[in-house]
């Protein structure tokens, strides 16, 4: 018995079994290749992360302590757990959950050779999509520098907005002092150039995605800034007599000690 | 004979870039480096030399009416399972490839091939059309990709080449549009050695 092969029921049937055989493959697929797909995500951020504190090639696992902002204090995330470890880049890897976080605000510590520096996770709205980034910071006496920053972009146009994903561009933040002598946010991006210590150029013809950068900067650094001004206190205004970094001891539990006691 | 034919010929006297001019595109936006270049061609290679053999398995079976649909299924599953793998095993890779392994889907020679070779021919001879098809297209880009990855970026496959002899980049090498020249110098040199494809 010849078939049909243009009526519709074998048409119908063909099709039928076509998509779900081929419908029944992707999704064994996916699922076989999730975990290392998400490894690799879980990696880039842990790479991007060493990159913000100038450490590239060092392991993340093995120099960086993780924690969270609750208040104005550290608190180490408990690496043993690992849901709860990965809590936390899942957050990262959130921008739109991220942007809207107002607590337990993921925040990333490395010491090395007495220098405490913290890392930041800065999310925010350039001219055509989302930009995001990581900004390492570090104590002073009396104010917050920029050691570095690594920031990407969804869709900012190349060659223009896109430029603030080079090196060229990042580089010129670093050393950049946050507040200006009235305590005031002065970091950011200026158009016709530079006018003070603060500011570094804008990128010509990137103007929105400048102001973008800028707004970033503001927002997500501005919800780290009690913290950051506790540290301050912590690490610069106690005497002689109070814990100095080098005498304190290694654990993670006596970092957010003397925060609040000075003000 | 025929075989070895069908192999030789789309390398270079029917090559699918540089004479049919098709996959231009995609030839375009991943050649800055030879490894994403390479990487490229080896994926449209699985996706014409499988899509052609699994077309012409169906090819008897398949209802003349819904013949696109089935192609466009069978190839985007190719494309998608390329996709998965590549970001799996390959991420970086898959990150500066972007949307174009995706765009894959699209690629003429593909669709070209499956519709113009396997629909009439048997399998392994549709896989050989499949592999040659793919490796013709692989090898314009990895030509592209090397003088614009030597000269743009002074490298090859990220070692330095021409850096240590104080070579300055030409990043104008790394815009599209030299990426068109040097395809434009290739179908050039490549018509006046073959002159039965000049236009009279």
């Amino acid at each position: 018995m010849a078939i049909n092969k243009n009526s519709n029921a074998y048409i119908i049937i063909y099709t039928v079994v076509m998509v779900v055989i081929v419908g029944a493959l992707l999704a064994f697929l996916a699922t076989s290749l999730k975990p290392q797909q998400d490894a690799n995500v879980l990696n880039e951020q842990k790479v991007s992360i060493m990159k913000a504190f100038g450490e590239a090639d060092a392991n993340f696992d093995e120099v960086v302590t993780m924690g969270r902002l609750v208040g104005s204090e550290f608190v180490a995330v408990n690496t043993e757990d690992k849901a709860d470890e990965q809590a936390v880049f899942d957050l990262l890897g959130n921008r739109k959950a991220l942007a809207e976080a107002e607590d337990n605000l993921p925040i990333f510590r490395m010491r090395k050779d007495d220098v405490t520096k913290y890392v930041l996770p800065i999310v925010g709205k350039g001219l055509w999509g989302d930009i995001w980034g990581y900004v390492a910071l570090q104590q002073t006496e009396d104010n917050v520098v920029i050691t570095g920053i690594v920031m990407d972009h969804a869709g900012e146009t190349p060659g223009l907005g896109a430029e603030i994903a080079t090196p060229h561009v990042q580089s010129k933040f670093e050393g950049k002092a946050l507040y200006n002598e009235a305590g005031e946010f002065a970091v950011r991006m200026q158009k016709g150039g530079a006018q003070n210590e603060h500011q570094v150029d804008a990128i010509t013809g990137g103007t929105k995605t400048c102001d973008g950068v800028n707004a970033m900067l503001e927002t997500s650094i501005g919800k780290y800034e009690s913290f950051l001004r506790a540290q301050e206190v912590e690490e610069f205004a106690c005497g002689d007599d109070c814990c100095d970094l080098d005498e304190c001891p290694a654990d993670d539990s006596a970092i957010v000690e003397p925060t609040n006691e000075e003000e | 004979m025929k075989l070895s034919k069908n192999f030789t010929n789309p390398l270079a006297a029917n090559n699918p870039v540089i004479v049919q001019i098709l996959g231009i595109c995609s030839a375009l936006a991943v050649t800055v480096k030879l490894e994403p270049a390479f990487v490229m061609g080896l994926s449209v290679i699985f996706v014409t030399a499988f899509s052609n053999l699994i077309m012409s398995l169906l090819r008897n079976g398949v209802p003349s009416r819904i013949r696109i649909i089935v192609q466009l299924v069978v190839i985007a599953t190719l494309v998608i399972v390329v996709d998965q793998v590549l970001r799996a095993y390959m991420y970086d890779v898959s990150k500066q490839l972007s949307v174009y392994v995706g765009l894959i889907i699209t690629n003429c020679i593909v669709m070209g091939r499956v519709e113009a070779f396997a629909l009439g021919n048997k399998p392994w001879d549709s896989f050989v059309d499949g592999v040659a098809n793919g490796i013709g297209y692989a090898l314009i880009l990895v030509i592209v990709a090397f003088f614009r990855e030597l000269f743009g970026s002074g490298t090859l496959f990220g070692f330095d080449v021409l850096a240590r002899f104080g070579y300055v980049n030409n990043s104008l090498m790394l815009f599209p549009p030299m990426a068109l020249i040097i395809v434009g110098v290739i179908i050039w040199i490549h018509r006046s050695i073959n002159k039965d494809l000049q236009e009279k």
